[in-house]
């Protein structure tokens, strides 16, 4: 039997993958300049690379990873810095009740303070929906690795935004009163699930 | 006399007070979930720079 199924070629995968390379560049970088060179730099280094890419293996992890080395490549390079708080404006132009954005906006705040592997790690699995065996793929860690850097950004972040620590701040107070407000509404669709 | 910080009666006790029920955590999950949603997806939905297109479509004629 013969396949029927028209593959997809190497640049039709990149390009499918690019708005999943963005949201993991900016989670990296912090910041949305940054964030578009780094995919344009990763682009490269895949089309230059393209000869070493094994059709029917993983695409995107061999895709996610060289936006990683290139990421870690940049920084050994720069030793700069970036924005801290660079979020996308889009998120404040949202329909959002305006307690809402601010509890948004602390919390993309809180993003910005995790180490750069607990955030990627956390927005490839919460945002893409990608496995924890896809993640140590795509970042070429073991497993145990993957899920730790996950466990770790969710207990941290949790820790910040309500408000556990000595750090938090007066509006991450307030954000924290609102959270607790939607944590109640959560915690009764949690026992409605 | 203070409880030594070493003394397990006195340690027990505040990790147990500190441990958070689970539908809290779960609750807290879901909200995360939600609100990186809404940082990161519009990010993902912003159309992509000609250039890069280019760059790829330039390649792919190679």
């Amino acid at each position: 039997m013969t396949a029927d199924i028209m593959m997809p070629t190497f640049h039709d995968q990149i390009i499918a993958i690019l708005p999943k390379l963005r949201i993991q560049a900016l989670a990296l970088t912090r910041n949305r300049a940054a964030a578009e060179d780094l995919v344009q730099d990763a682009v490269c280094n895949a089309l230059s690379a393209q000869q070493s890419f094994i059709p029917g293996t993983n695409f995107p992890a061999w895709m996610h990873r060289i936006l990683r080395n290139r990421f870690i490549s940049n920084l050994r390079k720069r030793r700069d810095t970036t924005d801290i708080d660079d979020v996308p404006s889009s998120v404040f132009a949202t329909e959002a009740p305006h307690e809402d954005r601010l509890a948004l906006k602390e919390l993309a705040a809180a993003m910005t303070r995790l180490p750069s592997d607990q955030r990627e790690a956390l927005v490839m699995v919460v945002v893409h929906g990608m496995s924890y065996e896809a993640l140590a793929e795509s970042t070429g860690c073991a497993v145990g690795t993957a899920k730790s850097r996950v466990f770790r950004a969710r207990r941290q972040l949790e820790s910040w935004l309500l408000g556990e620590t000595k750090e938090s701040s007066k509006a991450g107070r307030n954000a924290a009163a609102l959270l607790a407000r939607r944590l109640a509404e959560g915690e009764r669709d949690v026992i409605r699930a | 006399m203070m409880p030594k910080a070493n003394d397990p009666s006195r340690s027990v006790a505040p990790k147990a007070a500190q441990k958070k029920p689970r539908k809290t955590e779960a609750a807290f999950d879901l909200w995360l979930q939600k609100g990186l949603h809404d940082i990161f997806d519009n990010v993902a939905h912003e159309p992509i720079p000609e250039e890069l297109l280019r760059l790829i479509e330039e390649d792919r004629k190679r």
